[in-house]
């Protein structure tokens, strides 16, 4: 016996007749059933209203109009091509008296901006108000400030020592450290592979694994650099992970090295997933 | 209103031009295209295809039977309008960056740039017998001519000068007859109005002037925040002038690029204050046309969309409160 696809107590029901019916103000509306790809019915339904407007023009405007399509519109149909021929969204054209012309910043932009306010965004590489990420001085001054910056988290959970990221921390004392159980390998190789890792993308073809870890050492203490290789030709793949000791030099090294430039591309830098 | 967004073109636009009823829409750009449009609901009537270089500029005659292009592959072409045929194609030693048809459609004015040794040209050819030879070909002196319009009745030749200023030239003599210094910078555009007594100018220098043709007094001017590419004369139902432009270089926030931040702006003609704005270019606005009836508009832009916008009811029903 063969399996149909639909479920058998989905089918003759009484509502399934594609309908159409026109209402009192000359609307049409069609109701049809579909099923999508995910193989869910689909009611589809469609309210046409048609207007017929007579209008009086020129007669060359007539002629015009039933001229035959030449060029690269040559031999098309009659009527606007969506490949070329769009509707855009409603634009409101308000004229007003009074000069307030500027209207209707990008609403989001501003909710984020006033939320902002109270925070104090400091950018940590110039003190202008705006995320270090987005700072003008970001290639010139930027390179100076990163290194003699201090750790700017929050939490200060972690002792002294582990943030200077000079220091050789043993794996026990690290972030992530499981404590005084499960202290077996299995867990450690883990704990690493847990540790803080950012993937950084659009590396330019000749970059090594030692470019990257000078890159990121300034943040601290890198455990692992990883970096994608071609098999064939070694070259770059253009992309690398690289895993950090502490999540909060990670995440210092984050929101430095992202959208930084490298070697005439723009380094893009995330979690690594 | 909802604007047509016509996407005929992979470059920037360079000018955009109705034709007398309003019922064709012009668009040329530096992607070698010239395109002809449908106004009222943006369907393509069809490409001219011959010229191998931006095509800077576009016109066509008053009973929508010639289109001529001119573009920086040192040709003009003049095309029929009805099948896209190329009638005929002049050669230049530069780049054509202007060409007009006069109002009786017999003459066509034409500007070349001055490049490695050849000066600037001015000539006029006749379209009527269409030959190669021009029937006056000027060298005119002073700063590079970037726009030109002929004046009413043919009197003059209007030409916006690079460094900002204006001349009225004498079509037969090619004598420039008098020079107005107007703008700081560039002019980017000069409309006339529809019988030619007055011309709009744009300018880099971020602002538009009305002058008086034969006077070339300035009669108003509008002063904006921003370089201005274009700016075009409401016809009909409103005292408007309508201009726009925009920055190339992007300053730090990010935000403002992406979001179709270039605004074509409408300014009251006659008190010279700013009314309103229509946004959604991506890219600054290059080239603006207005509709022979004042009912819709026009406006080309550095992103390669051509944005046609038919006004709402409330449009017409306006009235400035002094």
């Amino acid at each position: 016996m063969a399996v149909s696809a639909t479920n058998w107590a989905d089918e003759v029901d009484g509502e399934d007749q594609p309908q159409t019916f026109t209402d009192a103000n000359g609307i049409t509306t069609t109701i049809e059933y579909r099923t999508n790809e995910d193989g869910k019915k689909v009611k589809v339904t469609r309210r046409t209203q048609k207007k017929l407007i007579h209008d009086v023009v020129n007669k060359a405007v007539a002629a015009r109009k039933k001229w035959p399509k030449f060029g690269k519109e040559k031999g098309n149909r009659p009527g606007p091509d969506p490949a070329t021929t769009n509707v855009g969204d409603n634009i409101k054209l308000k004229l007003s008296s009074t000069g307030d012309v500027v209207q209707d910043v990008d609403e989001k932009h501003e909710a984020m901006k006033a939320q902002l306010q109270n925070k104090k965004i400091l950018c940590r590489i110039c003190k202008g108000d705006h995320f270090t990420t987005k700072c003008p001085y970001k290639d010139s001054l930027g390179m100076e400030d990163a290194a003699a910056a201090p750790a700017a988290a929050a939490e200060e959970a972690a002792p002294e020592e582990q943030q200077s990221g000079s220091k050789y921390i043993a794996p026990h004392m690290r972030a992530g450290a499981s404590g005084t159980k499960g202290g077996d390998r299995d867990s450690i190789r883990e704990k690493r592979d847990e540790q803080p890792t950012l993937r950084v993308t659009n590396l330019s073809e000749d970059v090594t694994e030692a470019d990257v870890s000078e890159l990121f050492k300034r943040f601290g203490h890198i455990s692992r650099v990883f970096l994608a290789r071609d098999r064939e030709t070694n070259a770059c793949k253009g992309f690398a992970f690289v895993s950090f000791t502490m999540r909060e030099d990670a995440q210092r090294a984050l929101e430095a090295i992202d959208g930084r430039g490298y070697d005439n591309l723009i380094l893009r830098v995330e979690w690594a997933r | 209103m909802r604007p047509i967004l016509l996407q005929g073109h992979e470059r920037s636009l360079t000018q955009i031009k109705y034709n007398r009823e309003g019922d064709l829409l012009f668009s040329v750009s530096k992607d070698h295209v010239v395109n002809a449009w449908f106004s009222h609901n943006g369907e393509r009537l069809g490409t001219y295809e011959g010229h191998i270089g931006a095509v800077w500029t576009v016109d066509v005659n008053s009973s929508s039977t010639l289109l001529i292009s001119g573009s920086a592959d040192n040709t003009a072409k003049l095309w029929d309008v009805s099948n896209g045929k190329c009638l005929k194609s002049w050669e230049f030693n530069t780049a054509v960056r202007c060409v007009q048809f006069s109002e009786d459609d017999k003459l066509v004015l034409l500007v070349t740039e001055p490049r490695m040794g050849f000066p600037a040209t001015l000539q006029i050819f006749n379209v009527e017998n269409v030959s190669s030879e021009p029937v006056h070909n000027f060298n005119p002196e002073g700063p590079k001519i970037t726009v030109a319009a002929w004046g009413a009745l043919n009197r003059y030749i209007v030409a916006g000068r690079e460094n900002g200023s204006v001349a009225l030239i004498d079509p037969k003599t090619g004598e420039c007859v008098s020079t107005n210094k107007v703008h700081e910078l560039t002019l980017t555009d000069l409309q006339m109005s529809s019988d030619r007594t007055y011309f709009v100018t744009a300018s880099k220098d971020k602002s538009a002037k009305i002058l008086e043709t034969e006077s070339l007094e300035v009669l108003k001017t509008y002063t904006t925040d921003t370089p201005l590419n274009s700016a075009a004369i409401m016809p009909k139902h409103q005292e408007f002038v309508v201009v726009g432009g925009g920055q190339e270089a992007m300053d730090v926030t990010t935000t403002s690029s992406r979001q179709g931040k270039f605004e074509c702006r409408f300014w009251h003609k006659i008190l010279e204050e700013e009314v309103g704005r229509v946004r959604g270019h991506f890219g600054p606005i290059n080239t603006i046309a207005i509709h022979p009836d004042g009912r819709s508009f026009a406006s080309g832009g550095e992103d390669g969309y051509v944005r046609v916008h038919h006004f709402d009811d409330d449009f017409f029903t306006f009235k400035f409160q002094i």
